[in-house]
């Protein structure tokens, strides 16, 4: 108890964390405010009380397919990470490679890269390949921008497992893939599914990457918010920004209550 | 079942070699134990025979099967790690079933087999449990049900025991062996503990440096040991600098500081430079002054535990060696400073080349 006490920061840091976090959120809660507000253009504090601008948003053709273009993006990117850094995270565990340091850091670099140079160099690589404006193009962009979070935390999950337990399903006749399958695989699950929240998110929102390569007719949602913004605002942009503000919430919440997830990040 | 076989067999990592050319055969049924200091390439033999380590040179055999080039899950073995390595995920009944699985076992016959297992380890009511609701003894017991259930040709034990205390490891000895001996099960044992090889084997393979010093029934090295490792690794031995002072037929006498020790082997040329090493329960320790063939000496220390007691006795010109006797026995309660009297059976005497630092 007295430890307890001992580590409990003053109150001088309390508050001064209590300010920065009211700081950072309070342009959130101003675009929630605003999305409730009557007027036609953008005020604080809102006039009046309305839903009018999410029914706007949701039966407007242009929004409905950015969000569903989105959810494409965001689902298929997580599934190929999820896929591919696995298996990149199961081959550097184990050191199949020689040099696995090297590959760590070469598969960590779009998170530490700026994001408009990734998006700048993609749209150079692209334009050059062909697969500018395709819509393969995009997702393999955003595997990019995603994979990341997958290899991080399912290297973070794997340190943590006993290398006999593998060898052990091994030994009582599981071959290789039934070993991985069965006993390394539900293990690691939960910092998997830490790792593919992340990457949904994280593709959900991208728009320095993505604004490089979307074509005229396909956009995603967080571009459309972005462009929308740039040909006067009205509060349909801030009923969408709360919808997806709302989403996210969402998922984090069940994510930490289902898994408690802030471990592995 | 199976015996099994080693021709040969090697392992090296770039230049070191950490198994050197091992060739024995363990019959069909027999317990063997690989003793040995840690990194004298004991539980690399066991992996190689689990096929989780790829062997450098040689072949393994089990029965008449060449399994060298097999992978682990098509050689048939059961194996105990040392951390237990139970699936944290699964409740015991589908620990235990997991080989049964794989072997495409199912319905009332999983069931049964599964209950039989653990009935052996005296688990059969815990099937439910997960791994983390039981004690490290109960693990350890799943782990060896898991093992056994799908009917191993060999069973395989990596230092299965020196995670559990005293008491409990003295226990799971006697019931491993019991088990063992029921079941006729081929048993290889990996351990670093030399009361768990002795008493539990039929036969020891003591190893160093990845040489194997001597293969032998537990009485034949502890009695007769193969090389000067084996004596200074077994039981509880005095290590004295000296040299060899006369030869006389395969024996002869050793000098320790100016007392006289006889061996009934040497191989050291006399005035060599040497080690004796002498067990400590070699030493038989009596009150009084010595007589012709016996060496006197003085107590220093008396040190007791339990069954047996220890004395520290200073024989002539300060060399210090330790006798141990049954504690009930009449010279159990020897003062320091009393006179003494050793004897020292020359079969137990042993010269080995020296290796710096004495003990």
């Amino acid at each position: 108890m007295s430890d307890a006490a001992e580590n409990r920061p003053g109150w001088g840091l309390t508050a001064t964390a209590f300010t920065v976090v009211a700081f950072l959120q309070l342009p959130v809660i101003v675009v929630v405010l605003a999305a409730f507000s009557t007027t036609s253009y953008l005020t604080i504090p809102p006039q009046g009380l309305t839903l009018a601008w999410f029914g706007k948003v949701l039966s407007d053709p242009t929004y409905l397919s950015a969000i569903r273009m989105s959810l494409i993006l965001a689902c298929g990117s997580t599934l190929i990470s999820l896929v591919l850094g696995v298996a990149a995270a199961y081959a550097l565990f184990r050191k199949v490679l020689p040099g696995s340091e090297a590959v760590t850091s070469f598969l960590m670099a779009p998170l530490v890269m700026p994001a408009v140079v990734v998006g700048v160099a993609l749209l150079q690589f692209y334009s050059m390949t062909g697969l500018r404006g395709s819509l393969v193009g995009l997702l393999l962009a955003h595997v990019v921008i995603t994979v990341p979070y997958v290899v991080r935390s399912a290297l973070a999950s794997l340190s943590g497992l006993d290398l006999a337990v593998e060898e052990a399903a091994r030994v009582l006749g599981a071959s290789g893939f039934e070993a991985f399958r069965l006993v390394t695989l539900p293990l690691i699950a939960p910092g998997l599914v830490a790792g593919a929240l992340f990457s949904f998110i994280t593709s959900l929102d991208n728009v320095p990457v993505t604004i490089f390569l979307i074509s005229a007719s396909q956009t995603t949602l967080p571009v459309l918010i972005f462009s929308s913004v740039e040909m006067g605002i009205d509060p349909s942009v801030a009923a969408v920004s709360t919808l997806l503000i709302l989403a996210t919430g969402i998922v984090l919440l069940l994510a930490e209550r289902r898994f408690g997830f802030h471990r592995f990040v | 079942m199976g015996s099994l076989t080693f021709e040969g067999l090697g392992k090296s990592y770039g230049e070191v070699e950490v198994v050197r050319d091992i060739s024995l055969t363990i019959a069909e049924g027999e317990f063997v134990s690989l003793l040995g200091p840690s990194g004298c390439g004991k539980t690399t033999i066991l992996r190689m025979v689990a096929g989780l380590v790829e062997p450098s040179r040689g072949r393994i055999l089990i029965g008449r099967d060449d399994v060298t080039n097999l992978p682990p899950n098509k050689r048939g073995l059961g194996l105990v790690f040392q951390s237990y390595a139970l699936f944290p995920h699964m409740t015991v009944f589908e620990n235990v079933a997991f080989g049964l699985r794989r072997r495409k076992v199912a319905g009332t016959e999983l069931d049964k087999r599964v209950r039989e297992a653990l009935g052996m380890v005296r688990l059969a009511a815990f099937g439910e449990r997960y791994p983390r609701q039981l004690s490290g003894g109960q693990q350890q017991r799943v782990a060896i049900a898991r093992a056994l259930a799908p009917h191993p040709r060999v069973l395989l034990f990596d230092e299965p025991l020196s995670n559990l205390d005293a008491q409990l490891r003295d226990e799971m000895q006697i019931e491993l062996k019991r088990l063992q001996r029921n079941l006729g099960i081929t048993t290889l044992f990996v351990t670093h503990d030399q009361g768990e090889a002795l008493s539990l084997s039929d036969r020891v393979g003591v190893m160093a440096k990845g040489v194997m010093q001597q293969f032998a029934a537990p009485e034949e090295i502890y009695h007769r040991p193969a090389t000067g490792f084996v004596a200074s690794f077994i039981g509880k031995p005095n290590r004295l600098a000296g040299s060899v002072a006369m030869r006389e037929g395969s024996g002869g006498r050793l000098a320790v500081g100016g007392v006289a020790i006889p061996a009934a082997r040497i191989e050291q040329p006399a005035g060599a430079q040497v080690d004796v090493v002498i067990r400590q329960e070699a030493v038989a320790i009596r009150s009084g002054a010595a007589q012709s063939d016996e060496i006197a000496g003085e107590i220093v220390l008396r040190s007791f535990s339990g069954a047996r007691v220890q004395y520290v006795v200073r024989l002539a010109e300060g060399v210090e060696i330790v006798a141990e006797t049954a504690s009930h026995g009449p010279e159990a309660s020897l003062t320091a400073g009393a006179p003494v009297a050793l004897a020292i059976d020359p079969a137990s005497v042993f010269a080995m080349p020296p290796e710096g630092a004495t003990a």
